[in-house]
């Protein structure tokens, strides 16, 4: 880790305009910073430690849904009585994530800035080319190890999954980052790798995520994240999946649907096809699985990778099936 | 700074329970909690590179970004000039280092060694160190040393078509009977390919080590499963006298095979703490453990087995491949197993190895015996579906009886034992023989078995005990406890030996000065050690009643009695008359502060060249078909999994083994280490996998979130099931292997158990959701 | 550059005043700078759970703690889990009886864990206590006994 310079922010205000400075950034959990700066990834010559701010960590919901401060911690919002009962698949994307203590480290505005756990872009001494890394420099991951990468949303320049699991939750729920002032729609935020695989987040210099609200509905109330992967615990998704659900009075009809994809995708990855395809039919379980096929529509593999072709629909139908058939 | 001094508590002294024999469990045999474990659970135990030592400096590697090529050049202003740097080690400015005698005693080339290299044969070769005054700076300064390469081509692994068919290894070779022509003429025959990825030790504890010199004295601080063989290797690199190396390893956290040896890493801190004349410390990091020394090479075998009808085998052809690195050479045993598990009058076995550019590959537990088992146990499974046979029944039916391949009985072979045993606990007979028959739900649910096996490795040790003016005992060895616990069964090997209470007994271990030890591996150490003890506490107990009958000063000289005993750390007339007196008030009485005895098993007329050689090489190993017998440790696993048909995900959802390790010294810490064997075994079976990025030779998973060890969700409740028997062919207090012992037939239990589940059958581990889906 | 910054940390109840680099983690700071080695260092990169302290009671990982970030906080690590009088804590207590560990470096990670484990309400079946219990490796493979070890110690806990 390069030497850097320590600055604790006393108030919102003065971590943006710290945080605005070249070199600088923010420090809030620090599992995704001080991880990246030991990696050598991360280089800050400023670290604008927010975490002591005082009143970003609340967590409040009613009727019109739930706004989470952006220092709260991913294991408090998981544990909280009505995120739980309202909102189940963003308690059970957090949980499943990472380890206890993490959860207890991470906020949720960290957690939105969470980078790819790909190989390649981790290892700077050894794999000097990474376009998200250093822009123009090349992908090393393309013709390598490909396991783990992305078959959604992938560019010629980039092809790193991104790991999160919250996020899939936030992007099915249409949730909405709070940027200060300016607020924008959670599927905005996080950007394609496209040709600029560098720029990840729709955030502007001096800008700070001090809240996520996510409003309610039906569909947030029945909901559910399925997360499959090797390990049973402590591990990144092979694929994963945020649904809710929402029948007519009949108890049998879709009204609303919502599916995101985790564990397959540059972005966490909204299936508005199959939403779509299903809304106004009947739960039914061949049609669940035909329409969960739409999930995957695009994709490209690179090898060792393709299987998440396969299982990622696979994970949708079992998610519908799961939250629909439960009372 | 002093290794740290055990107690046993009283309250752990409490009786065992009917499971162990009732042995008290301050006896051999006896389930006494680990005595060192109040130091582990408190934080005070402290491992080895946690000395705190004054001008204590930090020393970081810088490692080769290519796998095959050489070092061009070395910039090092920049790091040079960074803050707090004390220097910058190269193959340009490192010390002239001898190369050491290897650990089977070879005599070294007369040529210089450097822990740097400028021929590149592996990606993550140390090629640089920088010593700076805090370990941040070092590592920040280490980051900043610029080295160029011209690279050669890259032989990444085993399936690379540079690799080859490889070097045969002739003394692999084992055959009888016509094998070839037997598995021809067998009316049925499978034959398939198993093959193995590179497994990595992965101890919580990563390697690394404080070095200091003090003159020509050097003290190293590294964790350590053999103080005098790395003693040795240090004394020989800087040449030096063995006597002036001291190796101090109190504490072990995990080696698996990984901490036998100095490896180049150790040359480097102890040459920068030469140079330096400071105390260098150079923690080895996560991601380096993956290249700074071996783990499990990769192995491909193929398994050909001719039977009849019934299912009898008739042939074993078996072939074998395990990589090696360019420029050292590993065999990992691939038909260490196939050779001795089955009866078959017909038997072939060969090995070759490949050369990769990788680092030289090393022990993981079991070495050989575990990717042995994968393969043959594997295969017989498949068998046993084609001739239509239960498993465990055509395992039966092979039962070999006596050694196939040394022709020698079974000192002691209690696996039909542990077959019964372990199916009788698991319910085996309740078990649906069609594939894809038995489901829950989404869940595909497999029963499997496979068994295992251990060769009991023997060697010669040493040990001193003493019994101190006030009554308490203390016991010296330089071997080691990484958690199999060896303090633990010494204080109770002295303690009924004596006829004391254990925790009257201080067991120390883990520094060189003590008496000598030579490797623990090879699940070696407990029946070494325990004998060792055992006769040098006979021999202190032999001295203490000595005095007693011939001391004028003793309260037991004028009774002259022919023997005394010693019972509850008192000494008293067999018969029960006369005095009855505490072991301290008895040496005071005869002016005695301590009695002192050192036991070894040696040959009588061992020459101190070959005690040396002893302790410091394998050379001296006994074969374990030495003699009249063939000596092994065997168990049986019986293992449910449960596959999500969709998501080709295996949880293991049951475990129960039958164990035969002969006698337990210990039940509590045994069954512990068994299940620890256990537990790697499901994750070799289903997570662990070095990945090659094949352009680069280089492993891209060097880390824990991405190497992926099992976690506890990927753990069931595990039952074990001891059904030894005392073998006196094997140790002198009865006991067989443990620690290799658990993790052998796990991985192909798994397998077998999948095959079980979902029909299909996955020959390459791990065994991945990929391969199901 | 290499700047030092002056921090006081609350460790165990007791106040220390060290000068560090701001990049200094907590880890390396109670390792190298304070002496307690209890805390260990198993990855250094958040994989593995060895570091697991306490922090204002909630267990976090000092590897990816700076020690400046904790200023200001209460930190327990595992030699402040006993009593003054040497006491062992239950978990502690529970790990030695249920032979809950092999070589121990994992262990007061585990330790650690457990504590915040069954405080938090996690511990109240053996499926709940492997998961919220598996950011912590042991290699050894003592994870059934831990599990009974955290399973000992939240019953007596309730009780």
């Amino acid at each position: 880790m390069r030497d850097f310079s320590y600055l604790r922010a006393d108030t919102a205000d003065a971590a943006r305009q710290a945080g605005a400075l070249p070199g600088a950034m923010l420090l809030a959990g620090g599992t995704t910073l001080i991880d990246l700066a030991k990696c050598g990834v991360a280089e800050p010559e400023t670290v604008v430690d927010i975490s002591h701010l005082k009143g970003l960590d609340g967590i409040s919901v009613d009727g019109a849904g739930a706004t989470i401060g952006a220092l709260a911690k991913m294991s408090h919002v998981a544990d909280h009585a009505d995120i739980k009962s309202r909102f189940p698949a963003v308690s059970e994307a957090l949980w499943q994530a990472a380890s206890a203590q993490l959860r207890n480290m991470a906020t949720i505005g960290g957690n939105l800035m969470q980078r790819t756990r790909c190989p390649y872009f981790r290892d700077p001494a050894n794999f000097p080319a990474c376009n998200k890394r250093s822009p123009g420099s090349g992908c090393s991951a393309i013709g390598g190890v490909t396991r783990g990468h992305a078959v959604l949303g992938t560019s010629e320049a980039c092809i790193a999954t991104y790991p999160g699991d919250l996020t899939v939750a936030l992007v099915a729920f249409d949730a909405t980052v709070h940027l200060g002032e300016r607020q924008l729609a959670v599927d905005d935020f996080f950007l394609l790798p496209g040709a600029t695989p560098e720029r990840e987040h729709a955030i502007e210099p001096g800008e700070m995520i001090t809240a996520i609200s996510i409003p309610a509905s039906a569909a947030a109330r029945r909901s559910t994240y399925l997360k499959v992967r090797d390990r049973q615990s402590y591990e990144f998704a092979a694929a994963s999946a945020a649904v809710g659900i929402e029948f007519e009075a009949d108890g049998r009809t879709i009204r609303d649907l919502r599916v995101a994809l985790g564990g397959v995708a540059t972005k966490p990855w909204r299936a508005r096809a199959v939403e779509e395809a299903l809304k106004g039919k009947l739960l039914e379980p061949d049609a669940v699985r035909r329409a969960s096929l739409l999930a995957v529509e695009g994709a490209v593999d690179h090898g060792a990778n393709h299987y998440k072709i396969e299982l990622a629909p696979r994970v949708v139908a079992r998610a519908i099936l799961k939250i629909g058939e439960t009372a | 700074m002093t290794v740290h001094e055990l107690r046993t508590r009283p309250a752990d002294s409490k009786r065992g329970d009917a499971s162990d024999g009732g042995a008290l469990a301050g006896q051999v045999g006896g389930r006494l909690s680990r005595v060192d474990g109040p130091a582990k659970i408190t934080g005070a135990a402290k491992y080895a590179v946690e000395q705190q030592l004054d001008g204590l400096s930090h020393a970081v590697l810088v490692e080769s970004t290519i796998a095959a090529g050489r070092v061009r050049s070395i910039d090092t202003a920049a790091a040079q000039a960074a803050p707090g740097v004390l220097k910058v080690l190269t193959p340009d400015n490192a010390l002239r280092l001898n190369t050491a005698t290897d650990w089977l005693g070879t005599p070294p080339p007369d040529v210089p060694y450097c822990p740097l290299a400028r021929d590149i044969t592996f990606s993550g070769q140390h090629v640089a160190a920088v010593v700076a005054e805090s370990f941040e700076q070092a590592v920040a300064a280490a980051a900043l040393v610029k080295v160029s390469y011209d690279e050669a081509p890259v032989i990444a692994d085993l399936s690379d078509a540079k690799a080859g068919d490889g070097i045969p290894v002739d003394a692999m070779t084992k055959e009888w009977g016509d094998a070839e022509a037997a598995f021809a003429a067998a009316p049925v025959r499978i034959c398939a390919a198993y093959n193995t990825p590179r497994e990595y030790q992965a101890p919580m504890e990563p390697h690394g080590l404080i070095a200091q010199w003090q003159g020509d004295q050097l003290t190293v601080w590294e964790p350590s499963q053999w103080l005098d063989g790395m003693a040795r290797t240090y004394a020989e690199w800087f040449g030096v006298p063995f006597e002036n190396v001291r190796l101090v390893s109190p504490y072990i956290g995990g080696g698996f095979g990984s901490k036998a040896f100095a490896y180049g890493y150790g040359a480097v801190a102890a040459m920068a703490a030469k140079m330096l004349g400071r105390p260098v410390k150079l923690a080895v990091t996560r991601p380096q453990t993956f290249t700074a020394y071996g783990g499990r090479a990769a192995t491909r075998q193929t398994v050909a087995l001719g039977a009849n009808a019934e299912g009898q085998i008739q042939s074993i052809v078996h072939r074998g491949v395990n990589e090696t690195s360019v420029d050292g050479m590993w065999v990992e045993p691939l038909g260490s197993v196939t050779s001795i598990m089955y009866a078959t009058p017909n038997f072939s076995s060969r090995q070759n190895v490949v050369r990769v550019n990788s680092v030289v590959p090393g022990a993981l537990r079991a070495p050989g015996e575990n990717p042995s088992a994968f393969g043959i146990e594997c295969a017989i499974d498949e068998l046993a579906y084609e001739v239509g046979i239960d498993p465990l029944e055509i395992r039966l039916r092979n039962y070999a009886e006596q050694d196939p391949e040394a022709k020698k009985p079974w000192s002691t072979r209690q696996l039909r034992e542990a077959f019964a045993a372990g199916a009788e606990a698991f319910g085996w007979s309740k078990r649906s023989p069609e594939p894809r028959s038995m489901r829950d739900g989404n869940q595909l649910i497999g029963w499997g078995v496979a068994a295992g096996t251990y060769p009991v490795r023997r060697a010669y040790g040493e040990a001193v005990v003493r019994i101190l003016a006030d009554g308490s005992v203390e016991v010296e060895s330089s071997s080691i406890d990484m958690g199999q616990g060896t303090y633990t069964i010494l204080a109770q090997t002295a303690a009924e030996t004596l006829g004391v209470p254990a925790d009257n007994v201080v067991v120390k271990l883990g520094d060189s000065r003590y008496a000598r030890a030579g490797v623990t591996g090879g699940s070696r150490l407990a029946g070494v050690m325990t004998g060792a003890v055992h006769k040098a506490a006979t021999a202190a107990l032999d001295q203490l009643v000595g005095l007693a009958i011939s001391d004028p000063r003793s309260p037991f000289h004028a009774l002259q009695p022919n023997t005394l005993v010693v019972t509850e750390g008192r000494i008293s007339s067999p018969r029960g008359d006369g005095p009855d007196v505490p072991i301290a008030e008895l040496l005071g009485s005869v002016g005695r502060d301590r009695i002192e005895a050192k036991g070894d098993t040696m040959p009588a007329n061992s020459t101190p060249e070959e005690r040396y050689k002893n302790y410091t090489t394998i050379a001296m190993a006994l074969p374990h078909t030495e003699g009249d017998y063939s000596r092994h440790s065997w168990c049986a696993h019986f293992i449910e999994v449960r596959v999500d048909e969709d998501f080709g995900t295996v949880r293991v959802s049951r475990v129960v083994s039958a164990l035969d390790s002969g006698r337990l010294y210990n039940p509590k810490l045994a069954e512990s280490q068994w299940k620890g064997g256990i537990i790697m075994g499901i994750g070799q079976a289903l997570l662990e996998e070095g990945i090659v990025d094949r352009r680069h030779g280089r492993i891209v998973n060097n880390n824990l979130a991405d190497y992926l060890i099992a976690t506890n969700a990927d753990i069931p409740d595990i039952e074990v099931i001891s059904v030894g028997i005392p073998d006196p062919h094997s140790s002198a207090l009865g006991g067989k292997g443990v620690g290799e012992l658990g993790i052998v037939g796990v991985a192909p239990a798994i397998a077998n158990a999948v095959f079980h589940a979902t029909g299909m059958r996955v020959r390459d581990l791990p065994i991945t959701l990929e391969k199901l889906i | 550059m290499t700047s030092r910054t002056s921090i006081h940390l609350t460790i165990n109840g007791h106040d220390h005043e060290l000068e560090v680099e701001p990049r200094v983690t907590l880890l390396d700071a109670l390792r190298d700078h304070l002496g307690l080695t209890g805390t260990k260092k198993g990855c250094d990169q958040g994989q593995c759970g060895a570091c697991t302290v306490h922090v204002d009671g909630q267990r976090v990982l000092a590897c990816l703690t700076l020690a400046a970030q904790a200023q200001g906080r209460s930190i327990t690590t595992i030699e402040g889990l006993a009593e003054q009088d040497g006491t062992l804590h239950a978990v502690q207590a529970a790990f030695l009886e249920q032979d809950a560990f092999q070589c121990g470096y994992c262990t007061p990670g585990q330790i650690m864990s457990a504590v915040a484990c069954i405080r938090e309400g996690h511990a109240g079946s053996d499926d709940e206590i492997r998961e919220y219990m598996a950011g912590n490796l042991c290699r050894c493979g003592a994870y059934p006994h831990i599990v009974a070890a955290v399973r000992q110690a939240a019953m007596e806990a309730a009780s």
